[in-house]
């Protein structure tokens, strides 16, 4: 186990690519006085470029907080945050919507496509916020979609797709802003085994194509795929740096 | 984000919950219902007020006893104008044209085995042209009539109705205070006039009335009801007004306040005018109570529609969307859905009107101002009432919308 004590003394951007993500010092302090909770205590992290890393860890570890921050969709106590070299962590609300609209791609657990929408239009949405014009918007989506491999299914709605489908739906949404980093939480929990392995053969050939990739998963199986695991334990960054064989001893020991 | 755009959304989420947004609308749609229908109505009665008086006769003044502020002492009128007053205005007054006094009295008149409760008015001859009246079979009183106090009477068709049905009256017997009058005439139907129908009456000499029937009445001889009198044009009604008022003055001796009133048909319509139109208002004020009710309505769906969208709140503001935008969308789906309200409430109450005025002489109509107006105020109520669902929406957390399931 030597080999992965030296992995907690990490941050050693060693490649030389630049940072996609970089947090320095990041807390999360929910609460004030007696109901004080520290979700992420004092955590520095640096994802570059064209990496594909899945977060893990027992749940209330911190991994969603650590979530959350990256995506630009809640701001940090204290620390600061370098997206793509931008200092987000003190930006206001409408800056971040529009960081979130242009940098970030997010894939959830539970899909979340608009029922009353089809899938091309589902895909239009974010590009909607952008102020694209709606011609554009069409052909990026459908292309988006192409790449998903749906593109004969522009005008299902979402409860005319299977789960499978749904999520490469939601995933075309996600790139379909060519974001800098694609955030995935939870992807494949609700989907099941075969069309997980769907779901992950494209977020591979997403990454292949040069597209950072986050996500949060507690399936082994899922974060054996990509190439980094970070582990969280008590709001704090463990294991920065885990390979899938390092990750598998790491998981085998904390359960 | 433009605003075709959050139109069109808007749209969509409104047509997908369709059941959802035509409940919604409901209130609003009631509300401008009855704010058309009422304010319709209350139009229609003016209309038909202002028709009235023009069948009333042109260049028409009245002249009634007392004043309108008068504090009164007992329920009847202030016995203060009599018949030598109307004399006085026939020959002294020149701007006027005809004048024609009245004595009004509820009385029982009797046919054989029928009896019934109706209005006796005592006048002159004078009368048919001044209040454009017209007989439709035998004759009207005459100066001989008048004179020797004949005891003959002219029916309204209604009366006529009533007694004789579908037989001949003229020249029968009727009696009015077991005092016997002969039929020899029946006046063509005129209508209502504000209520009152004109139809059920019945007319005799003003004399035969006063002496046979009431008596002298008031200390300065006998009372009437009131005087009609026409102005020689429209041009000379003010100053037949102001002749009539300084010759009653001096005849009544008075130094201060006027014991009667010079009203010409326009001031009565004006009053008129003025009773409808406080009707009108709160009729329609009361409707408009109802407009906001279903304007709190369209705010509590909003509300629920926002906690049941909270996910898609979530969900949008991840992809983007600002707190703005959210906002926007919300508004516009507040406002699309009070304005169609607006305008199915303003169909319904439209249609409302149509009907009154095809079954009841009510021509009730509506100004398209009062249309356009009824359509902006939904509009602005609910802009109103969009304010606070739409401002809980996009105040929406998105890692705590997302996560709720």
């Amino acid at each position: 186990m030597q080999k992965l004590e030296d992995k907690k003394i990490s941050e050693v951007a060693a490649t030389g690519k630049p940072a996609i993500v970089r947090l320095e010092h990041i807390s999360k302090v929910y609460g004030i006085g007696e109901t004080e909770v520290i979700a992420l205590n004092d955590v520095s992290l640096v994802i570059e470029a064209g990496e594909y890393c899945s977060i893990m860890g027992a749940s209330g570890s911190g991994k969603s907080t650590a979530m959350n921050a990256i995506g630009c969709l809640d701001r940090p106590t204290s620390g600061r945050y370098y997206l793509d070299g931008v200092d987000v962590s003190q930006l206001d609300d409408a800056q971040l919507a529009h960081i979130r609209n242009r940098k970030i791609g997010f894939v959830f657990q539970q899909f979340h496509l608009l029922p009353q929408l089809s899938a091309l239009e589902n895909v239009m949405l974010p590009m909607v916020y952008a102020g694209i014009s709606s011609s554009e918007r069409r052909d990026r989506a459908v292309a988006a979609l192409t790449k998903v491999g749906l593109e004969k299914r522009l005008n299902n709605r979402p409860n005319q797709l299977s789960g499978g489908q749904q999520q490469r739906v939601a995933i075309a949404r996600a790139i379909v802003n060519q974001p800098v980093l694609l955030l995935a939480d939870e992807p494949t929990g609700a989907l099941d085994s075969r069309t997980t392995h769907e779901v992950m053969n494209i977020f591979g050939e997403l990454n292949r194509s040069g597209i950072t990739i986050v996500m949060v998963t507690h399936e082994p199986e899922v974060a054996k795929t990509t190439r980094r695991i970070v582990w969280f334990r008590d709001g704090e960054v463990v294991y920065s740096h885990l390979t899938p064989e390092e990750m598998l001893h790491v998981a085998v020991a904390a359960t | 984000m433009d605003i075709l755009d959050s139109l069109k959304m808007a749209g969509t989420t409104l047509a997908a919950n369709r059941l959802r947004s035509a409940l919604t609308i409901l209130g609003i749609v009631i509300g401008n219902a009855s704010v058309i229908g009422m304010v319709g109505v209350g139009q229609g009665a003016q209309r038909l007020a202002a028709e009235q008086f023009e069948s009333l006769g042109p260049n028409l003044l009245f002249v009634s006893p007392g004043q309108p502020g008068q504090r009164r002492a007992t329920l009847t009128a202030p016995k203060t104008l009599v018949l030598e007053d109307a004399k006085a205005i026939a020959t002294q007054v020149p701007a006027i044209k005809e004048v024609s006094p009245q004595i009004q009295n509820q009385q029982q008149v009797t046919y054989g085995s029928k009896n019934i409760s109706t209005l006796v008015i005592g006048t002159n001859p004078e009368f048919l042209t001044v209040r454009s009246f017209d007989v439709e079979r035998g004759r009207f009183i005459n100066e001989q009539d008048l004179k020797r106090n004949n005891r003959i009477a002219i029916l309204g068709p209604e009366v006529a109705n009533k007694l004789f049905g579908i037989r001949e009256p003229i020249g029968q017997q009727i009696r009015i205070k077991n005092i016997s009058f002969e039929v020899v005439g029946v006046t063509k139907p005129k209508g209502s006039f504000l209520g009152s129908n004109q139809d059920d009456a019945v007319f005799v000499p003003i004399t035969t009335l006063a002496n046979r029937i009431i008596g002298r009445t008031s200390v300065y001889g006998l009372q009437v009801t009131f005087i009609s009198v026409t102005a020689q044009n429209p041009a000379s009604m003010s100053a037949a007004q102001f002749q009539i008022r300084n010759l009653l003055r001096l005849r009544h001796k008075i130094t201060g306040e006027d014991d009667f009133t010079v009203r010409t048909q326009e001031e009565i319509l004006t009053i008129v005018n003025t009773i409808t139109g406080a009707l009108t208002i709160m009729l329609g004020a009361i409707a408009a109570i109802s407009l906001v009710v279903g304007g709190i309505g369209v705010m509590n769906i909003m509300l629920v529609s926002v906690t049941e969208r909270t996910q898609e709140i979530g969900l949008r503001k991840a992809l983007g969307a600002t707190q703005q935008d959210i906002l926007i969308q919300f508004l516009i789906e507040a406002v699309i859905l009070a304005t169609a309200g607006g305008l199915v409430g303003t169909a319904i109450g439209m249609g409302g009107i149509s009907l009154v005025s095809s079954f009841t002489p009510l021509k009730a109509s509506v100004a398209p101002m009062s249309i356009f107006l009824a359509i902006g105020v939904s509009s602005g109520i609910g802009l109103f009432f969009g304010v606070v669902p739409a401002q809980r929406a996009a105040r929406l957390d998105p890692i705590v919308a997302l996560r709720s399931a």
